[in-house]
C-alpha cells in the first residue's frame, strides 16, 4: 500500500519534467508557427500578425511557459492553434478510436502470441516449433503497411468479406490483425523461450513424478511462472499502441492518437502536442504500474519481497 | 451456416455503405486525401481540403462555372460602378438558410464585414475581398459593396468559396469556433456530423430551388447523403472505390487513374489547377544563379514534357509559364520559351564561364556548379531534374526537408533554388511571389523566393489589378508573364493536377472554378 502510494506520488515530478522538456523542445524547432499554420499558402502581412497575437507569440517565452503551467495545473491544457477547440476535447475526440484499436490488436496479439509461444516453447526444436517462430519472425519484421495492404487486398476486395474503410466492429477486425500480428510476434518469442526455462525447472520435475496432466503442467504450473518477463513486454506494447499505431492508421483511414501528434508536431500545435504527450506519459506511467502490481497476482513471491 | 452468418452479420454491418444501391436513400462517399481540416467556415479556411466540403454547403452572390462563365447565384443581378469602386446587387428573395434564417442584404453585409474585422481570424477570404470599404443596405434584397478604390474584378471575387455567405444567426449563436465546427449555408447540402479525421457528413436541402441555371439537377439534389471520408492513403483510397466503399477518390494516382478507367467500371476526371505550376524559383541574390545565362541553362537543359509524361502519364503536362493554362489572363507566348536543348543550355554554361570539369560537372574559378535545392515537394521530379541537370554539368543538390527546416532556409537566405505551387484561380496571385515587397526578410515570411526586385514589374502588377477594363488587363498580365520570362527567374515544370476517379454508376460531378473542388450537387445515378 505505502509502496502504491509512493509510487503514484512519482507521477507528479515525472510529468512536470516531461512538460518542462517538451516546451522547452519545442520552441528550439525554427519556423515560426504562424507559417506553419498558413501550410504555405500566401497570406499578408495584416494576417499574419492578426494570428501571432491571437495565439500570444507576440509575448515574451517565460511568459508563455508560467501562463501553460498555470493553467495546466488547473487542468485547461489550453486551446489548439490551428483548431481553435480545447485539446482535452479534441484528443477525447479521438481516444476511443485509439483505445479501440488498441484492445483489437491487444486481443489478437495476446491470442495468437500466446498460442504460438505455448506451442513452440512444449515443443522445442521440432517443426512445430520452427513454424511458430517463423510465423512469430513475420509477425514483427514485416511493415505494418505492407500487412495492411495485403489484407486490405485480400480479404477487403478479392473475398471481400470485411469492409476497408467502413465503420463499427466489422472495421476493426483488419487493423486489430495488422497490429496483433506485431505484438504477437515480440509476445511469442518472449513466452516460448519463458516456458522453455520454467519446464526445465526442478517443481515441473515433482509435478511430472507426481503424474500431473500434461495440460495441468503446461497451464497451471509452467505458464504462470513463466509469465512474468511477457506480461512486462506486454505493458510496454499497450503504451507503444497507444501512440504509435501511427502507420496502420494511416493505411486504414483511422483518426487515432498517434496519427493527431504527428500532424499536431508538423503544424507545430504547441498546445496539442504538449497536451498529448502528458496524456501519453501519464499513460505509460499508470500501465507500468499496473504491471507492477499485476506481478502480485501471478506470483505471490513478488508482493511478499515488497512488504 | 457459419458462413451464411458471417455474410449476414457482414451485410448489416455493410448496410449504411451499400445503401447508395437505392435511389431513394442515394448516398456518395467521397474519398478525400486529407484528414486534417479544422474550420468549414468560408470566411476563415485557406485550405482546399476544407473548401470541398465548403463548396457542398454553402452558396455564393455570383456562381462560377469550370468553363470560367458567370451565372447568377444569391444574386440575380450586379452592375458595377463606372469606377469599379463599388457593386451593386439585387439578391434573390426566395432563399433560407438551413437554419431558417432568411437571406437577405443583411447576411450579405454581415458576412463581408466579418470577414475583415481581426477577430474572425480570416485567412483567405481577407486576401479575396479585396479593398472593401462597407456596404449599404439599400433594401431588404438590394446592397451596394464598396471599395477603398478601384477593384474591377470585384465580381470574380464574389465567385469564390471564400466568399459564400454564412448565416449570421448561426455565427451570433455559435460564435466563430462553434460555427466552425458546424457550419450553416444556404447551399444544396446542410451539416449533419463531423467525426474528427475520419469523415465529414451532409444531407440533402429538400428547400434548395436556387441552383445555378447550368446544372442539369433542378430544386433539390438527387443526392441524400455525402459522405466525406478521409482517407490519406492513395492505395488504401483506390482499394476502397474498386470495392465500393467510396463513390469518388481525389488525389488517385495516374497510373491508377489509367488502369480504373482502363477496366470501364470507372471514369476519370483530371482538373488542371488554375495558379501557379509546380515550379523553382531562382535565387537571383547569390551564388551562379545571379548571371541570367546559368539561369536560362537550367531551364533549357530539363526536357519537362518528357518528365511529365514519365511521371504522370500524360495525366500533367508539362509547363511554360508562371501561370497554369487554366488561369484566367494565361499568356499563350510562354510556350515559346526555353524549349529543351541541351546543346544550347551547354553553349549558354560555356558563355557564362563554366567550363566541363572531371566527373561531369562544370567549373569555374575551381569551384564546382552546385545548386543547392531544399525542398518538400515531390522528390521524384526532383530526381528527374538532377538527372537531366547532370547531363549539362550542372550539380543540382536535392535534399528534402521539413517545412521548418525550409522556413529557416528561406528567411536565412540559405538556398539557391526554392519549390513553389499554388491553386489560385486568379491571375493576382502573381504579386504574390513576383512582387519586389514581398522578398523575405528575418522575422517575415514572404515568398518572392527569387529575391528579384523589378520595379516595372511590381507597377504592371498593380495597374493590372486595378485595370478598368478586360483588354487592358489581359494586356497588363500578358506584359508582366513576359517580364518574368524574359528574366528567367522563374522554371515553371509541370501543371498540378486533381485526378478524380468516380464509379461509372453516377454521372454529374464537375469541378468548381480552379479546378480543384468537386461540386456534388448535380451528382445522380447513371442510367
Amino acid at each position: 500500500m505505502h509502496y502504491a502510494i509512493r509510487r503514484i506520488l512519482g507521477i507528479i515530478p515525472v510529468l512536470f519534467f516531461t512538460w518542462t522538456i517538451v516546451f522547452g523542445v519545442i520552441q528550439l524547432i525554427p519556423g515560426d508557427p504562424v507559417n506553419l499554420m498558413l501550410a504555405g499558402v500566401p497570406a499578408s502581412a495584416e494576417v499574419r500578425e492578426n494570428e501571432r497575437r491571437r495565439l500570444g507569440l507576440d509575448r515574451p517565452i517565460i511568459e508563455r511557459y508560467v501562463t501553460f503551467l498555470g493553467r495546466a495545473l488547473r487542468g485547461d491544457l489550453g486551446e489548439s492553434y490551428r483548431s481553435r477547440q480545447p485539446v482535452s476535447k479534441m484528443i477525447s475526440e479521438q481516444a476511443s478510436s485509439t483505445l479501440q484499436l488498441a484492445a483489437g490488436g491487444l486481443a489478437v496479439g495476446l491470442t495468437v502470441g500466446l498460442l504460438l509461444g505455448m506451442l513452440a516453447g512444449l515443443m522445442p526444436n521440432t517443426w512445430v516449433d520452427t513454424l511458430c517462430m517463423l510465423v512469430a519472425l513475420a509477425g514483427v519484421s514485416l511493415p505494418s503497411f505492407w500487412i495492411g495492404m495485403m489484407l486490405i487486398y485480400v480479404f477487403g476486395m478479392t473475398l471481400a468479406w470485411v469492409p476497408i474503410v467502413g465503420s463499427g466492429f466489422s472495421a476493426l477486425i483488419l487493423p486489430s490483425i495488422t497490429v496483433g500480428l506485431f505484438v504477437a510476434g515480440g509476445f511469442a518469442r518472449l513466452v516460448r523461450s519463458s516456458i522453455i526455462d520454467a519446464m526445465g525447472q526442478d517443481y515441473i520435475r515433482t509435478a511430472r513424478a507426481k503424474g500431473l496432466s500434461r495440460f495441468s503442467i503446461a497451464f497451471k504450473h509452467a505458464l504462470r511462472n513463466a509469465l512474468i518477463p511477457p506480461v512486462t513486454l506486454l505493458g510496454i506494447q499497450i503504451a507503444v499502441l497507444i501512440g504509435g499505431a501511427v502507420v496502420t492508421e494511416n493505411v486504414f483511414a483511422r483518426p487515432g492518437l498517434g496519427t493527431m501528434l504527428v500532424e499536431a508536431v508538423l503544424n507545430k500545435d504547441l498546445p496539442l502536442v504538449q497536451a498529448l504527450v502528458v496524456y501519453t506519459t501519464a499513460a505509460y506511467v499508470i500501465i507500468n504500474l499496473v504491471v507492477d502490481l499485476l506481478y502480485g497476482l501471478i506470483d505471490p513471491r513478488v508482493q511478499a519481497g515488497r512488504s | 451456416m457459419r458462413k451464411l452468418m458471417m455474410t449476414t452479420a457482414l451485410a448489416l454491418s455493410l448496410a449504411p455503405i451499400l445503401a447508395h444501391a437505392q435511389s431513394s436513400d442515394f448516398t456518395i462517399v467521397f474519398a478525400d486525401d486529407s484528414t486534417s481540416d479544422v474550420t468549414f467556415d468560408p470566411r476563415v479556411t485557406q485550405s482546399r481540403h476544407e473548401e470541398q466540403v465548403i463548396a457542398q454547403i454553402f452558396d455564393q452572390l455570383v456562381v462560377g462555372d469550370a468553363d470560367g462563365k458567370q451565372y447568377p447565384g444569391l444574386a440575380k443581378s450586379w452592375k458595377m460602378a463606372p469606377d469599379n469602386t463599388s457593386v451593386t446587387l439585387v439578391l434573390r428573395d426566395d432563399v433560407t438558410f438551413h437554419d431558417g434564417t432568411k437571406f437577405n442584404a443583411e447576411a450579405v453585409k454581415f458576412t463581408f464585414d466579418t470577414i475583415v474585422d481581426p477577430a474572425t481570424g480570416s485567412q483567405g477570404a481577407i486576401d479575396m475581398i479585396g479593398p472593401y470599404a462597407g456596404a449599404d443596405i439599400l433594401g431588404p434584397y438590394e446592397i451596394r459593396i464598396n471599395y477603398k478604390r478601384a477593384f474591377p474584378t470585384a465580381v470574380d471575387s464574389f465567385t469564390e468559396n471564400e466568399l459564400s455567405i454564412v448565416s449570421p444567426t448561426a455565427v451570433k449563436t455559435l460564435g466563430g469556433t462553434g460555427f466552425a465546427q458546424a457550419p450553416v449555408g444556404t447551399g444544396p447540402f446542410k451539416f449533419v456530423s463531423w467525426e474528427k479525421g475520419k469523415q465529414v457528413v451532409l444531407e440533402r436541402n429538400p428547400d434548395y430551388k436556387w441552383g445555378a441555371s447550368f446544372y442539369s439537377t433542378q430544386g433539390p439534389s438527387k443526392v441524400a447523403r455525402i459522405i466525406h471520408r478521409y482517407i490519406p492513403n492513395a492505395g488504401t483510397r483506390v482499394a476502397a472505390l474498386e470495392a465500393g466503399e467510396v463513390q469518388l477518390t481525389d488525389l488517385t494516382p495516374p497510373l491508377d487513374m489509367k488502369r480504373l478507367a482502363d477496366s470501364g467500371k470507372f471514369t476519370t476526371m483530371t482538373g488542371i489547377a488554375a495558379g501557379v505550376p509546380l515550379s523553382l524559383m531562382f535565387n537571383t541574390s547569390k551564388g551562379a544563379l545571379q548571371d541570367i545565362k546559368v539561369r536560362q541553362a537550367f531551364i533549357t537543359a530539363v526536357d519537362r514534357p518528357r518528365l511529365s509524361q514519365n511521371l504522370f502519364f500524360g495525366f500533367a503536362k508539362a509547363a511554360w509559364g508562371p501561370l497554369a493554362p487554366s488561369t484566367p489572363a494565361y499568356w499563350k507566348g510562354v510556350e515559346e520559351y526555353y524549349k529543351f536543348n541541351r546543346d544550347t543550355a551547354g553553349k549558354l554554361l560555356d558563355e557564362a564561364g563554366w567550363k566541363m570539369g572531371s566527373g561531369g560537372i562544370r567549373e569555374k574559378d575551381g569551384q564546382p556548379l552546385q545548386i543547392y535545392y531544399p525542398t518538400l515537394l515531390e522528390p521524384e521530379t526532383s530526381v528527374a531534374l538532377q538527372a537531366d541537370l547532370k547531363r549539362v554539368g550542372i550539380d543540382l543538390k536535392v535534399e528534402n526537408v521539413t517545412k521548418a527546416k525550409q522556413d529557416e532556409l528561406i528567411l536565412t537566405n540559405g538556398y539557391d533554388v526554392g519549390g513553389i505551387r499554388w491553386v489560385y484561380n486568379d491571375p493576382a496571385v502573381l504579386r504574390i511571389p513576383f512582387d519586389s515587397n514581398n522578398i523575405p526578410e528575418p522575422g517575415k515570411f514572404k515568398f518572392n523566393w527569387m529575391r528579384w526586385k523589378n520595379a516595372d514589374l511590381d507597377k504592371t502588377l498593380a495597374s493590372a489589378a486595378t485595370a478598368s477594363s478586360p483588354e487592358d488587363r489581359l494586356k497588363l498580365y500578358a506584359d508582366a508573364q513576359k517580364m518574368i520570362m524574359d528574366a528567367a527567374v522563374f522554371m515553371p515544370i509541370h501543371d498540378q493536377i486533381e485526378t478524380i476517379a468516380l464509379t461509372n454508376k453516377i454521372t454529374g460531378a464537375r469541378f468548381a472554378p480552379g479546378n480543384w473542388q468537386l461540386r456534388l450537387y448535380d451528382v445522380r445515378p447513371a442510367s
